[in-house]
């Protein structure tokens, strides 16, 4: 009896460690999707938006603050560098690339302009805009 | 002697915890499992034609409608409209047919959430043939 007792007593506290270290990690990189963005963007409301279904990883998500300027990835870049980007990304997927412009609300017209124009030249001629489909709602209200 | 010693120490951990950490392991493997984040982004989508096709559309009006979106305001037509009569006007032509050509021409000024708002009032209706063509 008391042999058997200690013949189960294999070590498990590592074993748990080392899962709960791999849930974690799991639950923290599963949506590292839209960590990608400039965190000072206020972007539109858009409640009867379709939400996002297919995630497409080949999608450039262009960043546009307020003060019209233009960043991929947190990466500021100029007009320049975003064509050339652009036309290499298009030259390697395919025209039908999906590009989203996420725009601040206070941006004015001509720097989402600037960018659409840039995905024309591109060749993209069908883009969208980034918009929150549902506000943080305190209190649940 | 020396197990003698042993046993007051391994006996409170004595209680068997296998059980319980299957039933963690089952709980989180539902909740991982069961998850779904709220669908807090949306994407908007329109058209951008190219300049020589933006000549040729608007050649042809045909069923055409045509949104202005200026600093100040928005306008259906020509016709200066408020948020809410947009919104009365593009239901009634939804109801007609919805996939009208819808034309959306942003001044230069105006800021970017007019945009979204009017897209957004085109997505609630349905409208899905979208252009957008900028103006100064």
């Amino acid at each position: 009896m008391r042999r058997k007792a200690e013949e189960i007593g294999i070590n498990m506290t590592p074993m748990i460690d080392v899962v709960f270290q791999l849930i974690i990690f799991f639950i923290t990189t599963i949506d590292l999707q839209n960590k990608d963005m400039d965190i000072r963007l206020q972007m539109a409301l858009a409640p009867h938006g379709k939400p996002v279904e297919a995630k497409d990883p080949r999608t450039i998500h262009v960043d546009v603050d307020a003060q019209g300027r233009i960043s991929i990835l947190n990466q500021r870049l100029t007009l320049a560098v975003l064509r050339t980007y652009l036309k290499k990304a298009v030259a390697e997927y395919g025209q039908n690339l999906p590009v989203v412009i996420r725009g601040d609300i206070r941006t004015q017209h001509d720097a989402i302009r600037a960018v659409m124009d840039v995905c024309a030249e591109a060749g993209l001629y069908t883009v969208r805009f980034g918009a929150i489909k549902e506000a943080a709602r305190p209190g649940g209200g | 002697m020396a197990r003698e010693r042993k046993r007051p120490d391994l006996s409170p951990a004595d209680l068997p915890m296998t059980p319980m950490i299957d039933v963690v392991f089952q709980l989180l493997i539902y909740f991982l499992v069961t998850i779904r984040p709220i669908d807090v982004f949306t994407h908007l989508e329109v058209a951008r034609p190219s300049p020589e096709a933006q000549r040729e559309r608007l050649e042809v009006p045909k069923n055409l409608l045509r949104i202005n979106i200026f600093k100040e305001g928005f306008a259906l037509l020509d016709r200066p409209v408020s948020y809410e009569e947009l919104d009365r006007q593009l239901t009634r032509a939804a109801e007609l047919d919805k996939k009208q050509s819808v034309l959306i021409m942003v001044s230069s000024y105006s800021e970017h959430a007019q945009l979204i708002q009017v897209l957004d009032l085109c997505a609630k209706l349905g409208l899905t043939n979208l252009s957008v063509i900028s103006t100064n």
